[in-house]
């Protein structure tokens, strides 16, 4: 192994065994960046007067078709707020139009945050939805660790999309409970009395059992944003119930089971994911269920705006279940979840969960040469093991990965 | 002979993210005199990039992110987060680095681009895109952001000139800081998956590589299709005139693969004269 392969070997394993301790600050930094710079909005140059009453000699398209779309509305919680059960992601929007046609066909929840795009995503969004705000909900986030750069975000945030007050403010991305910290709480507290914000909302992609008990135990907020998609296990369904008990609104966020983003358009596996309607059937088995609130599903384009409209209109059917059940067998193995359940142990002693993430690196996000670097620093008795050495596979996967064929690709691709 | 030929790609596609790898910068503390690094160096994939920016990590992946080395340095109480991302190519990484960039902060000489606000410092240089963020952030630390960040640059590879569509846009009227690439969708419409766009006073401009000629063809008659009724011109190889309620007056136009135009022109934009201009800056 060539000395620079070997060290960047190390560092990765050194990433993937150590949690950065000073993850926060620079969260934080990136969320204060670009500090005291004036608001300036960056509306679209175009003529203002054409988006906000339709030219009736435009000429007819499917941008402008009147597909009536169904909406339907949830109480989010104890706030009295009722959006629209579809939502509006704009973490990775890039075009205005789309979030501005969104709003004008009947959308009425968006959602932001300070770290997106270096606050350029904040600047979008209220360029588009200018003029319409006050018809609209509109959350935004903040990855302060301090209640002095929770301040100091949340003024930057209202400067930059141009508004005086967001409807729901975000602790963001807790993973944590004593990442909820009382500072950060009393920041939320001081906003509200301020008028800048009307809730109090915490939001987590990867931490529900610890930090959905924790936000429901402390009686502050009144909103939580939690990654919610089919490939998730059923416990999280407790956690949803929990905080709707306890008045909380639940917004759920990666509906689409996100965590595929990085299968791009031309991988095999890109045609399965958003064939069929799996995309649309993602979003209706999130809406199923009642403990959900709302969803802001990320949208890019017009067609994916219009897809989303019918998860409204639409209800969960035996077809998308049994759609979804297909895709989750193409996802299972590309996500093993290291959940530990493994039926069974590796008669040979291999630790089958990592080399299924192996596979996972390489087929998955194309990372062939990291997931090769991990299988070859594994011992070399490991390394040489073969599945087929075994009459039978004596490890069952509770989630349905396909454990003696991952592991023989494992085998077959690094070995 | 096809088994043999499959290897020799697998071998070379190997080769290449082996040697893409080993050429990713790792950031250090010395490059300024003064500074020391403070707890171990780190480095992210794009399966964990999550695990250090939990929430924004999207915003990297949807540009082709690879990998990311990172260290803390400090000195005294001032304390720099260093990363280096290291993304599929330079054109990804100019993207990322004008998607992240304050439109309204002049952009400095450092590599392709850089640009420094009192708590921070990014520039981009041929495959990376660097970043620093700097604390207290009471303080305006741009002075030791600008020398530290010339110090990394000398440790980054790469091209120092900006993807070649950056160029082509019309000067007139532009809004140079405007220009962006856009991963995904542009202008909102699945049709144009990856591309350029650019503000003007008068409108947005937008330019499309498409796959192949043909693909480019098909684009532009679904174009055309898509928004109805139009105006046929003459520019470039073909093109045409429309309005639409969210992308206004728009002017389309197809040079061989590329599909490029102007939308949300105001009523008295010159738009023929643009896309003349924008259509002989194509090759």
């Amino acid at each position: 192994m060539p000395p620079g392969i070997k060290l960047k070997f190390a560092f990765i394993i050194n990433a993937l065994e150590f949690k950065m301790s000073n993850t926060a600050s620079r969260r934080s930094f990136l969320a204060t960046a670009g500090l005291a710079l004036p608001a300036v909005g960056l509306a679209r140059p175009a003529d203002e007067k054409q988006t906000k009453k339709p030219n009736t000699t435009l000429a007819p398209n499917t941008l402008t078709k009147d597909t009536t779309p169904k909406f339907t509305y949830r109480a989010l919680g104890k706030t009295g707020l009722k959006p629209t059960a579809v939502g509006f992601g704009c973490m990775v929007t890039s075009d205005p139009t789309v979030v501005e046609r969104a709003a004008d066909i009947g959308i009425t929840y968006f959602d932001t945050a300070r770290v997106y795009q270096g606050g350029n995503n904040e600047r979008m969004v209220g360029a588009a939805l200018k003029g319409k705000r006050n018809s609209l909900i509109l959350s935004s986030k903040t990855h302060a660790t301090t209640k002095e750069q929770a301040l100091a975000d949340i003024d930057i945030s209202l400067k930059t999309i141009g508004t005086d007050h967001l409807d729901i403010w975000y602790l963001h991305a807790k993973t944590k409970a004593e990442q909820i910290t009382d500072d950060l709480m009393e920041a939320q507290n001081i906003a509200k009395q301020q008028g800048k914000i009307r809730f109090a909302g915490v939001s987590t992609h990867g931490g529900h059992q610890e930090v959905i008990p924790a936000a429901i135990s402390k009686k502050h907020f009144d909103v939580i944003l939690a990654s919610y998609n089919f490939t998730m296990d059923p416990p999280i369904d407790p956690l949803l119930q929990a905080a709707k008990d306890a008045g909380i609104g639940v917004v759920a966020m990666k509906v689409m089971a996100g965590g595929f983003r990085t299968i791009k358009e031309g991988n095999k596996r890109w045609d399965t994911f958003h064939r069929d309607g799996a995309m649309l059937a993602m979003l209706k088995w999130a809406l199923r269920n009642k403990n959900v609130d709302t969803t802001v599903p990320s949208i890019t384009d017009f067609d994916q705006l219009d897809q989303n409209l019918r998860a409204m209109s639409e209800t969960f059917t035996p077809a998308d279940d049994k759609l979804l059940a297909e895709r989750l067998q193409h996802l299972a193995p590309l996500y093993c979840r290291m959940c530990g359940k493994c039926d069974g142990h590796c008669a040979k002693g291999l630790p089958v969960a990592d080399l299924i993430r192996y596979v996972s690196y390489a087929e998955g996000y194309g990372e062939f040469d990291m997931a090769r670097d991990q299988f070859l620093a594994l011992p070399d008795y490991m390394q040489t093991v073969r599945c087929g050495d075994c009459g039978e596979c004596t490890v069952h996967c509770p989630n349905g990965v396909r454990v003696s064929a991952r592991v023989s690709r494992a085998q077959e691709l690094f070995a | 002979m096809k088994s043999a030929l499959v290897a020799v790609a697998v071998c070379t596609a190997v080769t290449a993210l082996r040697a893409a790898a080993a050429d990713a910068p790792l950031p250090r503390c010395d490059v300024v005199p003064g500074w020391t690094q403070a707890g171990p160096a780190r480095t992210y994939a794009a399966d964990n990039l999550y695990d250090y920016m939990d929430g924004n990590s999207e915003g990297y992946l949807i540009y082709g992110f690879k990998l990311m080395h990172g260290v803390t340095c400090k000195s005294g109480e001032v304390s720099f987060v260093v990363d280096i991302s290291e993304m599929n190519d330079a054109e990804a990484a100019w993207g990322l680095y004008a998607s992240n960039r304050d439109p309204r902060v002049p952009v400095e000489k450092l590599g392709i681009s850089g640009q420094i606000v009192p708590q921070r410092g990014i520039f981009v240089k041929g495959a990376s895109f660097v970043e620093i963020s700097a604390s207290p952030t009471s303080a305006d630390h741009s002075t030791a952001l600008r020398t530290f960040l010339q110090g990394l640059e000398k440790l980054v590879t790469g091209t120092t000139d900006a993807p070649p569509p950056v160029q082509w846009f019309p000067k007139e009227a532009l809004d140079a800081a405007s220009i962006r690439l856009v991963p995904q969708s542009v202008l909102g419409l699945s049709l144009l998956k990856k591309g350029y766009i650019a503000k003007y006073d008068y409108g947005r401009a937008f330019v499309v590589r498409q796959a192949s000629l043909d693909s480019a063809i098909q684009v532009m008659q679904k174009l055309r299709d898509r928004f109805g009724a139009s105006e046929p011109m003459k520019t470039a190889d073909e093109a045409f005139q429309a309005n639409d309620r969210y992308l206004g007056r728009l002017l389309i136009f197809r040079k061989g693969a590329y599909v490029a135009g102007f939308v949300n022109l105001t009523a008295d934009a010159p738009a023929a004269k643009s896309a003349q201009v924008l259509a002989a800056a194509i090759p």
